[in-house]
């Protein structure tokens, strides 16, 4: 009954409205700063390595498509200048803080 | 960033795979016999959207999400074969036919250049989704 119910509930909204909605609220994190830039750089590591494979695996493996190694290397390319980014910024708020007159 | 580029990632792999059965089929024209003994039989690649019938109800009507695609399988196209009369041929049968596949080259060819037009679309919005991630890098930037 449950389940016929869910299904009434889609039927009632239009499908054009209910494929964009709001962005969701993200959940507040409980985690400190610096655990959220640990686990950010554990992600450009890890996708550097995957890039890494994928080349290797491309120059073993005739059968692996181009585009997959090349997505791979554009992916880990972009998280790195996210990256370096975060860290320009850090540095910029950092020296502002040192400079300021007292 | 990556939700949207690796929607368009499947959409390579699927277009990928796509051309390689085409190109099976096209290569596979005059096959008369395979290892089952019947003429080849032209194959489609069937895609869809990644997602299943079970997570549509576990959404329960809340905001769908956007997903990728995939391959959900290699179909042989229904048709009948191509009889060809040339009793040379040592596939021939004893009325001397050969059995070839009926497989129509032009739709073949159209289907290939769609799928190469595919996949250069999916290239392009990888292009735009890089490019937008790159100028969301630059927000607040003074210089």
């Amino acid at each position: 009954m449950s389940a016929i119910a869910a299904i009434d509930s889609v039927l009632a909204t239009p499908p054009a409205l209910n494929t964009l909605g709001p962005v969701a609220a993200a959940p507040q994190p409980a985690a400190s700063f610096g655990d959220i830039l640990s686990a950010g750089m554990q992600g450009v590591e890890g996708k550097l390595a995957t890039a890494d494979d994928m080349v290797r695996k491309f120059t073993l493996d005739p059968n692996v498509p181009i585009h997959q190694v090349t997505f791979a290397l554009e992916q880990a390319r972009l998280s790195v200048e996210l990256a370096m980014q975060v860290r320009g910024r850090l540095l910029d708020g950092y020296r502002e803080l040192m400079n300021m007159q007292l | 960033m990556s939700d949207a580029m690796a929607i368009s990632r499947s959409g390579l792999d699927v277009e990928w795979q796509r051309l390689q059965v085409i190109a099976q089929n096209l290569a596979n024209l005059n096959t008369s016999r395979t290892a089952s003994g019947d003429p080849y039989r032209p194959m489609r690649v069937i895609s869809g959207p990644d997602a299943t019938f079970a997570d549509a109800l576990a959404r329960k009507g809340a905001v769908s999400q956007p997903g990728p695609v995939r391959v959900l399988g290699v179909e042989a196209m229904p048709g009948g074969v191509r009889r060809v009369y040339d009793p040379s041929d040592p596939s021939a049968g004893a009325d001397g036919f050969v059995n070839l596949p009926a497989i129509d080259q032009a739709s073949e060819m159209t289907l290939m250049i769609r799928t190469s037009r595919s996949y250069e679309a999916n290239l392009t919005a990888l292009a735009i989704e890089r490019q937008m991630f790159s100028s969301a890098l630059n927000l607040g930037r003074s210089s």
